[in-house]
C-alpha cells in the first residue's frame, strides 16, 4: 500500500515537472535558447493566480486562465527585449540574459509580493480522494489530468496545424526554414509565448500543492532541465516520459532509500543520461565524431 | 533688478532656515544607533522582516517616552544578512566601521551568528535573537547574549507536558536535517521513551525543500499516535502541516518549540487547529509592556504580532535599559554588566542572563484555536 | 602581431600591483579593508572560472562546487586530521584539483548547452552530498570556529582583513601570472583555436580533449585554493557556498568585466563586490538594480567593461 501511494504521489509530480519541462524543450528546440528564467514564469503563474483571486476576486479557474494568459503575453515581451536582440550573439551570452532576466524577475517579485511565503487556497487543495488506504487531494489529481490533456494537445498542435509544423522546420533547419518563407521571428514569439503559457499553467496547477514564495522559480527551472535533458532537447513525448521518470524515481526512491538520495536522483539522472546518451533516452544515440 | 531682490531674499531665507535648523540641531541630542542585522531577503526573509518589525515598533515606544539617556533617541539602522555568513559578516564590519553603531542586534540563522559573534568579538554589545545553535554562546566572548531559549531548555519543560497531558501512546518526528533537527530527536526521544511513550521512528528533510510528501507517507506507515514536527522555517512548516493532513493523518500533531507564529497560523489553514507548542510570547498575555508592545505594533504594521517580532523587541528593550543604567551607550563593560543583573524586566516576563550571556526565560504552553495563538493551562 | 593593449602589457600590471599595495593605506577601515580581501579572494574565483569560461568558451555551472570542496577540504584537513594549517591550501588545491581531474575527463567530451547542464548536475549533486553527510561535513549547519592562518613569529594573523590583503594579494598574483601565462603559451594559442573552430584545431594536429583537461583541472585547482583563502578568513562555511546564487555572482563578475582577458574578471569582481555593498542602502532593490545593469551590459556590451577600455584605446590611438 505504501508502495502505491509513493507511486501515485510520484506520478503527481512527475505530470507537474512534464508540464514545465515542455516550455522549456520547445524554446530549446525552436529557438536554440538555454531558458534559464522559464521557471520565473512559472512562478509568475502561481502569484497572478493567487492575486486574481485575493485581490480581484475571481475563482481558482478563471485567476487560472487570465495567469495563464497574461505571463504568456510577458513571455512576448521578455523574447522581445532580452532574447530577439541576442540572436547573432554568442551562445551563452543568450544565456547569461536569461540568468540576468531571472535573477531580475525573483527579486521583483520579493521586491513587489514580499518574501513572506503565500498559499493559493484553491477549493481543491486541501479536500481528498482515497481509495482504501491510498490517499491523494483533489489538487493533485487536477495536476494529472490536466497536465495529460495540455500534453496531449501541444503534441496534437504541433503534429498537426499549420504553426506547429512551422515549429517543427524552424527547429529542424532555421535557415532552411527562413529561406523557405517561413517568418522565424514570429514562430520564435509564437513558440516562446505558447512556452511560458505553459509554464505558467504548471504554476497555477503545482503552487497550491505547497506555498508560495519569490524563489519558486529556481526549484522549478532546475526540474525542467533535469527532464528536457532526459527527454532529449526539443521532445514532447521524451519530456512527458522524463517527467514521469523522475517523479516515480524521487517518489521511490525517496520512499525505499532515503531523502537525500531523492534529492540526488534527478542530477545523478543527468550526469548518466549525458555522459551515455547525450540526445535524451529516447532518441538514436548521437553519432561518434 | 528684480533678480537682485529675488536673490537677496533667497539667500535670506536660506540663512534664517539654516540657522533654525542649526539651532534645532544643536539642542537635539545624538541619536543611539543600534544595528538590526536581519535576513531580510532569501530564505528567511520573511522572518527578517517580523524580527524588524518588533524591534521598530518598541524603539517607536521608547522613543516616544523620550528615549534613554535624558532625550536621546535610538535609531535603528538596519542591514540586510541574506541568511548567510558572508553577508552577516560584513553587516557587522560595515555597522561597527563605517556606520559606526554603538549597539548591535544580530544573527537569525546560526550560521550567520557564530560568523558574526567572531567580528564582534569584545569590540561591541552584540545581542542575538532567535539562533538557537548552543555553540553561539558556548563560544561567545564577554559582549555578547543571546535571547532564545536552546532547544534543550524547551526540550526539558515541551517532553513533561507531552508525557502528563497529551499522553499518547506512540510518537513519529519530522525533523529538519541539522544539528538543531538531530538535536530534537536526541533530546525527545530519550525524555519522551522515559515516560514509556514508544517512538516509532524518524524522517529527516532538508533545508531546502519544497515538498514533504514522500516522508510523509513513510512517517504515515508507521502508524504512529501523534506526529511531532520540527520546522523552523514558517513556509516549510505550514506544507509539512497541511500535507500530513492531506495524507489523512487523524491523529494529534505536535509542534516544535518556539516556532509558533500567526503567518504559519494563517497558511495552514485548518491543518494547525488544535495544535500545542511552546513559546517565550503569549499573544493574549497581560503584562503591560507586553500589551503596549501588541497595540503600538497593530498601527505600525499589517502583520500580527509574533513570537519573532517579540525577541527583536526584547532586544531593544533591554538595551535600553542596561544603556540607561550604564550611562553611555558606548560602555560596554557596565551595560555587560546591568544585562547580567538577575530579573531584568521585560515584555516577555522576567529573564536572567548566565554567565554565557544566555538568558533564562519562562516557557509558556500555547495552542492553535480557532486560527489564534492562545496560551494554554498546563 | 597585433600591438599588445597596455593594459595587457606587464608594464600595466606591475603598474597595477604597486596600486594594490598602496591601497590599503588609503583604506580608512576595517570595513573597506574586508571589502578588499573579498575582491581580492573573488577575483582569484573569478580568474579560475574565466579560464573554463573564457578560454575554453564553454559555460560550466558547477564551478562554485570546486570552490566549496576546496573550502571545506581545507578546513576539515586542519580541524579534523589536525595537520599545520598552511597544508590546508594545498589539500584544498589538490582535492579540489583531482575532483576537477575526475569530472573534466568525463564531462570535457561533451561542449555547449549540454556541458552547462552537465556541470550544473555535478555541482548539485556535490552539494547534495556535502549537505547530506552530516558526519563529516555538519551538513546545512556548516563548519564554524576554522582556525585562521597565523604566523606567530612575525605577528600575522590572517583573520585581520588588514593582514589577510597582502595575503591575498600575493596569492592573486600568482593567479594572475598563471592566466597570463597560460594564455601567451603555446597553449593559450591553441585554446583560442579550440574555442572559435574546434574542428580545425583538431585537423591541424591540436589534441582538442587533453588541452580542455588540463585547462579545467588548472581552474578547478585555483578555486580550490580559493575556497581555502575564504574558510580560514571569514571562518564560517556552508554548503551554500555550492549554490546557484554563488554561482550566479561568478559568472556575472567574469562576463561584465570581460571574458578571455585576464584584467576583466578582475575588474568584474571589483564592480560586484564595489555595487553591492554601495547599493546596500536600496536594500531589497539593490539587488533588482544589480540584475537590471547585468542585463543591460550584456545586451550593449558582450564583451564586458573591458571592451570599453579597447574601443577608447583603439580610439586613442587613431588619432
Amino acid at each position: 500500500m505504501v508502495f502505491l501511494q509513493q507511486l501515485l504521489n510520484g506520478l503527481a509530480n512527475g505530470m507537474g515537472y512534464v508540464l514545465i519541462a515542455v516550455g522549456l524543450t520547445l524554446v530549446f528546440g525552436v529557438l536554440r535558447v538555454v531558458n534559464f528564467a522559464h521557471g520565473e514564469f512559472f512562478m509568475l503563474g502561481a502569484y497572478v493566480t493567487y492575486y486574481g483571486m485575493t485581490l480581484i476576486g475571481m475563482d481558482y479557474i478563471s485567476a487560472l486562465l487570465v495567469a495563464t494568459l497574461v505571463v504568456a503575453g510577458l513571455g512576448i515581451l521578455a523574447n522581445r527585449f532580452f532574447f530577439q536582440p541576442l540572436k547573432k550573439e554568442h551562445e551563452f551570452t543568450i544565456l547569461l540574459s536569461s540568468l540576468g532576466l531571472a535573477l531580475l524577475l525573483t527579486h521583483l517579485a520579493e521586491t513587489i509580493f514580499g518574501a513572506d511565503p503565500k498559499y493559493v487556497d484553491t477549493p481543491y487543495s486541501d479536500a481528498t480522494f482515497s481509495l482504501g488506504d491510498i490517499t491523494v487531494t483533489q489538487q493533485r489529481i487536477g495536476v494529472i489530468l490536466v497536465a495529460s490533456a495540455m500534453i496531449a494537445a501541444t503534441y496534437w498542435f504541433i503534429k498537426h496545424t499549420r504553426m506547429g509544423k512551422m515549429m517543427q522546420a524552424t527547429a529542424q533547419n532555421p535557415e532552411g526554414a527562413a529561406l523557405s518563407g517561413i517568418n522565424t521571428k514570429y514562430v520564435h514569439a509564437y513558440t516562446f509565448a505558447l512556452a511560458c503559457a505553459l509554464a505558467a499553467l504548471s504554476g497555477a496547477l503545482v503552487g497550491p500543492t505547497a506555498m508560495l514564495y519569490p524563489t519558486v522559480g529556481d526549484w522549478a527551472v532546475l526540474k525542467g532541465f533535469i527532464v528536457v535533458v532526459m527527454g532529449g532537447l526539443g521532445s514532447v513525448t521524451g519530456a512527458l516520459l522524463g517527467g514521469l521518470i523522475l517523479g516515480v524515481a524521487e517518489s521511490l526512491g525517496g520512499g525505499y532509500i532515503s531523502l537525500g538520495f531523492k534529492e540526488a536522483i534527478g542530477y545523478a539522472i543527468i550526469i548518466v543520461v549525458l555522459l551515455l546518451r547525450p540526445n535524451g533516452l529516447f532518441n538514436p544515440p548521437a553519432s561518434t565524431k | 533688478m528684480k533678480t537682485h531682490r529675488r536673490t537677496w531674499l533667497n539667500l535670506a531665507a536660506g540663512l534664517i532656515a539654516a540657522s533654525v535648523s542649526l539651532g534645532a540641531w544643536a539642542q537635539a541630542k545624538p541619536p543611539i544607533k543600534i544595528a538590526a542585522i536581519n535576513p531580510l531577503s532569501g530564505a528567511g526573509a520573511f522572518d527578517g522582516q517580523l524580527a524588524l518589525e518588533g524591534m521598530q515598533a518598541m524603539a517607536a515606544i521608547i522613543n516616544a517616552n523620550g528615549g534613554v539617556l535624558g532625550g536621546r533617541m535610538l535609531e535603528l539602522v538596519t542591514y540586510d544578512d541574506k541568511g548567510n555568513p558572508e553577508e552577516g559578516v560584513s553587516a557587522a564590519k560595515r555597522a561597527m566601521e563605517q556606520d559606526k553603531v554603538d549597539l548591535i542586534v544580530g544573527g537569525w540563522f546560526s550560521a550567520v551568528a557564530l560568523g558574526q559573534k567572531e567580528v564582534t568579538r569584545d569590540k561591541i554589545i552584540h545581542i542575538v535573537t532567535s539562533a538557537q545553535h548552543p555553540k553561539v554562546t558556548d563560544e561567545g566572548h564577554k559582549y555578547l547574549f543571546r535571547l532564545n531559549a536552546t532547544s534543550t531548555m524547551m526540550s526539558d519543560r515541551y517532553s513533561k507536558f507531552v508525557c502528563d497531558s497529551i499522553k499518547p501512546k506512540s510518537v513519529a518526528f519530522i525533523t529538519i536535517n541539522d544539528d538543531y533537527g538531530r538535536l530534537e530527536v536526541e533530546n525527545y526521544t530519550r525524555l519522551l521513551g522515559a515516560c514509556k511513550i514508544e517512538v516509532k521512528g524518524n524522517e529527516f528533510y532538508n533545508r531546502t525543500d519544497a515538498d514533504f510528501t514522500t516522508a510523509l507517507t513513510k512517517l504515515r506507515s508507521l502508524n504512529a499516535d501523534a506526529i511531532y514536527v520540527s520546522a523552523i522555517n514558517t513556509s516549510q512548516g505550514a506544507t509539512i502541516y497541511r500535507q500530513l493532513r492531506q495524507s489523512g493523518h487523524r491523529g494529534t500533531i505536535i509542534a516544535s518549540a518556539g516556532n509558533m507564529n500567526p503567518k504559519l497560523v494563517e497558511l495552514s489553514g485548518p491543518a494547525l487547529e488544535g495544535v500545542y507548542s511552546i513559546s517565550l510570547f503569549a499573544p493574549d498575555s497581560q503584562r503591560p509592556m507586553a500589551r503596549k508592545w501588541i497595540d503600538q505594533y497593530a498601527k505600525m504594521f499589517k502583520n500580527e504580532p509574533s513570537f519573532i517580532g517579540s525577541l527583536g523587541a526584547q532586544a531593544v528593550e533591554v538595551l535600553a535599559q542596561a544603556v540607561e543604567k550604564a550611562g553611555d551607550p558606548r560602555a560596554y563593560d557596565k551595560i555587560a554588566a546591568a544585562l547580567k543583573v538577575p530579573k531584568l524586566n521585560t515584555l516577555l516576563g522576567e529573564a536572567t542572563f548566565d554567565d554565557k550571556g544566555q538568558a533564562q526565560q519562562s516557557i509558556y504552553l500555547i495552542q492553535v484555536k480557532n486560527k489564534k495563538i492562545v496560551a494554554s493551562g498546563g | 602581431m597585433k600591438p599588445v593593449p597596455f593594459f595587457e602589457s606587464a608594464k600595466a600590471w606591475w603598474f597595477g600591483l604597486l596600486l594594490a599595495l598602496l591601497a590599503p593605506f588609503a583604506a580608512f577601515n576595517d570595513y573597506l579593508l574586508h571589502m578588499m580581501v573579498l575582491w581580492g579572494i573573488y577575483s582569484i574565483l573569478a580568474l579560475s572560472l574565466n579560464i573554463i569560461v573564457g578560454f575554453l568558451g564553454e559555460l560550466t555551472f558547477g564551478h562554485a562546487a570546486f570552490f566549496g570542496i576546496g573550502a571545506y577540504a581545507s578546513a576539515l584537513v586542519v580541524m579534523g586530521l589536525g595537520l599545520p594549517i598552511w597544508l590546508g591550501p594545498l589539500a584544498a588545491g589538490l582535492i579540489a584539483g583531482a575532483f576537477g581531474f575526475a569530472i573534466g575527463y568525463v564531462a570535457l567530451r561533451i561542449v555547449g548547452p549540454q556541458f552547462a547542464i552537465l556541470t550544473l548536475g555535478f555541482g548539485a549533486i556535490i552539494q547534495t552530498i556535502t549537505n547530506y553527510w552530516v558526519d563529516v561535513t555538519r551538513g546545512p549547519m556548516g563548519i564554524s570556529q576554522i582556525p585562521p592562518f597565523k604566523i606567530e613569529a612575525l605577528g600575522l594573523d590572517f583573520s585581520q582583513a588588514s593582514h589577510m590583503y597582502f595575503l591575498v594579494l600575493a596569492c592573486l598574483t600568482l593567479a594572475v601570472y598563471i592566466c597570463r601565462a597560460l594564455q601567451s603559451s603555446r597553449t593559450g594559442r591553441a585554446y583560442v583555436a579550440i574555442r572559435e573552430n574546434p574542428e580545425l584545431a583538431q585537423s591541424i594536429g591540436i589534441n582538442t580533449f587533453k588541452n580542455k583537461w588540463l585547462a579545467f583541472t588548472v581552474a578547478t585547482t585555483m578555486a580550490g585554493v580559493g575556497g581555502s583563502l575564504y574558510g580560514h578568513y571569514l571562518r564560517v562555511i556552508t554548503p551554500d557556498l555550492m549554490s546557484l546564487s554563488y554561482m550566479s555572482a561568478l559568472i556575472i563578475m567574469v562576463i561584465v568585466g570581460g571574458k578571455g582577458t585576464t584584467l576583466g574578471p578582475v575588474i568584474g569582481a571589483m564592480v560586484y563586490i564595489a555595487l553591492l555593498e554601495s547599493l546596500r542602502a536600496f536594500g531589497n532593490l539593490r539587488l533588482v538594480i544589480f540584475a537590471a545593469m547585468l542585463i543591460l551590459c550584456v545586451i550593449f556590451l558582450p564583451g564586458g567593461l573591458i571592451s570599453v577600455w579597447l574601443r577608447w584605446q583603439n580610439r586613442v590611438r587613431e588619432n
